[in-house]
């Protein structure tokens, strides 16, 4: 019973998330919601604004930098689990 | 612990220091060339686990000590979040701020040197003790 009713629940969630692909735009138009303004302002402005050329460091350790805090948290709650694990 | 090959020992000796110069220069360099805290770390805890297999754990306990890696953790960690909270309020009450200079320096960008350092602390500390928790037992 608990089988079958896995293999059922695996189907559904199968299902609902091919439903959520089928409503994704086609890769490529122009049209797409991924085209837009963002990606430029960061590419000219990014250098101006921060500082720093390498854009990759300067959108994650300025424009996001509670992102990379939380980051950091991730490493740091595993660090503590397993200390906590294996202390003797 | 097996003693270690006489010919592993002596290239331990010339790669070691090698590669931590090339982890520092990862964390330093990061927001002028590709890199930064995170890659940057992992090199740097890298080259502590090279240090553990080859030599030993004494040998890391020697320049480093176990406890202060665990101190590093916890005192990079609250580094990262007070220079970042203070770095939202500065931009608002017009404090302090470290010199922003022209990009392509490495003292320039403002905060972010001093993140990425930070980062890579905790990171190649994260490193080195998990991979030393781990050696020990039997998972």
């Amino acid at each position: 019973m608990r089988k079958i009713s896995a293999v059922l629940i695996t189907i559904l969630l199968i299902v609902v998330l091919l439903i959520g692909v089928e409503d994704l735009p086609e890769s490529g138009k122009i049209s797409n919601p991924t085209n837009n303004i963002l990606s430029l302002t960061y590419l000219e402005k990014t250098v101006k604004e921060t500082g720093s050329l390498n854009i990759v460091t300067g959108i994650i350790l300025d424009y996001r930098a509670l992102d990379t805090l939380m980051e950091a948290t991730v490493i740091f709650s595993g660090f503590i689990v397993i200390t906590l694990l294996f202390k003797n | 612990m097996i003693e270690k090959d006489m010919i592993l020992k002596q290239i331990g000796k010339i790669i070691i220091p090698l590669v931590q110069l090339f982890g520092i220069y990862i964390i330093i360099n990061g927001h002028l060339s590709p890199g930064g805290g995170f890659s940057g770390g992992a090199v740097l805890g890298t080259s502590f686990i090279i240090m553990n297999l080859i030599y030993g754990e004494k040998f890391v306990e020697k320049f480093i000590s176990k406890k202060f890696f665990y101190k590093l953790i916890g005192f990079s960690i609250i580094f990262y979040a007070f220079v970042k909270a203070y770095s939202f309020l500065s931009d608002i009450y017009n404090l302090p701020h470290p010199i922003v200079g022209e990009p392509g320096n490495v003292f320039s960008g403002g905060f972010i040197l001093y993140l990425n350092i930070a980062l890579g602390i905790l990171v190649a500390s994260v490193f080195y003790i998990i991979f030393s928790i781990f050696i020990k037992k039997e998972v």
